[in-house]
């Protein structure tokens, strides 16, 4: 539990929050709802900002929002995207 | 006797884990395996290279995720070394 | 609080997104499959929020017993001013921001 950079490539969550900013990320909920958008800004809550928001409930996609605030606690985790195989090349 | 894993504080514990693989248990139905890059006093932790199983009434679903900060929330039980088979 | 040149406009953290929407009509989505849209009156670090002339739309899916069948229905109804207590809160979305 350092709080700098021990180096050693360790990472730490305040490490990864600030590489993510800006950057198009996927958070997953509690319930299982993903959404998929651009990360504007989030706080030690995992409070989320996001832009360009899509939700996708069992990997449908179900809404689009242009701006959604999403509340950290029923947030499971927040994944880099991953250019899969919905870009295909 | 500093080698004893007993006399290990539980955060000591998962330090060791980092850069390593990690198995997380989460309280409901899902696990993930993925390489332990770091964590915090919330055990919110960043995993690399993620496996996500969720236990379905159709049956396991993966996911594959590149890192992710997973919550700490929910976690139940962490196991060093990696998951089930995978 | 006094860094540097901050916009109000500005998003630096989640909060700000909420309080740009403050006398704008929000949607607020909550547990249970429960949907508030409504102008925007208050609101506070717990996201508990007070909102005025709304609309909820509550959706419930039944199975059918003999075809299995999913039965989703909403129902809605006009509440003219209410609190939202926050921890029910999954997201909110402002109105699109032309900027």
């Amino acid at each position: 539990m350092s709080g700098g950079s021990t180096g050693a490539g360790s990472k730490t969550p305040a490490d990864f929050l600030k590489s993510i900013r800006g950057r198009p990320v996927v958070v997953k909920l509690n319930s299982g709802v993903d959404y998929r958008g651009i990360l504007a800004c989030l706080d030690g809550y995992m409070n989320i900002a996001m832009e360009q928001t899509e939700e996708y409930v069992n990997g449908q996609l179900k809404n689009k929002y242009g701006d959604a605030f999403i509340r950290g606690n029923n947030v499971l985790y927040i994944s880099t995207s991953k250019r899969t195989m919905s870009e295909g090349g | 006797m500093s080698h004893n894993p007993s006399h290990l504080l539980p955060s000591e514990l998962i330090d060791r884990c980092i850069g390593s693989k990690i198995w997380v248990i989460m309280k409901g139905d899902k696990e993930l395996v993925g390489t332990l890059r770091g964590f915090d006093v919330y055990v919110n932790m960043v995993l690399e290279d993620v496996t996500e199983i969720e236990i379905t009434p159709e049956g396991r679903r993966i996911t594959k995720l590149d890192q992710i900060l997973l919550n700490g929330n929910n976690i139940a039980i962490l196991v060093p070394g990696g998951g089930p088979e995978v | 609080m006094a860094s540097t040149g901050e916009e109000d406009s500005a998003v630096k953290e989640p909060l700000d997104l909420i309080r740009l929407s403050l006398d704008e009509r929000i949607y607020v989505k909550l547990r249970a499959d429960r949907e508030l849209r409504g102008k925007l009156h208050a609101y506070d670090q717990h996201l508990n929020m007070i909102l005025g002339d709304v609309e909820e739309v509550t959706t419930t899916v039944e199975i059918d017993d003999e075809t299995y069948e999913e039965i989703v229905r909403t129902s809605k109804r006009q509440i003219p001013f209410l609190f939202v207590r926050g921890d029910g809160v999954i997201l909110v979305s402002p109105p699109l921001r032309t900027s």
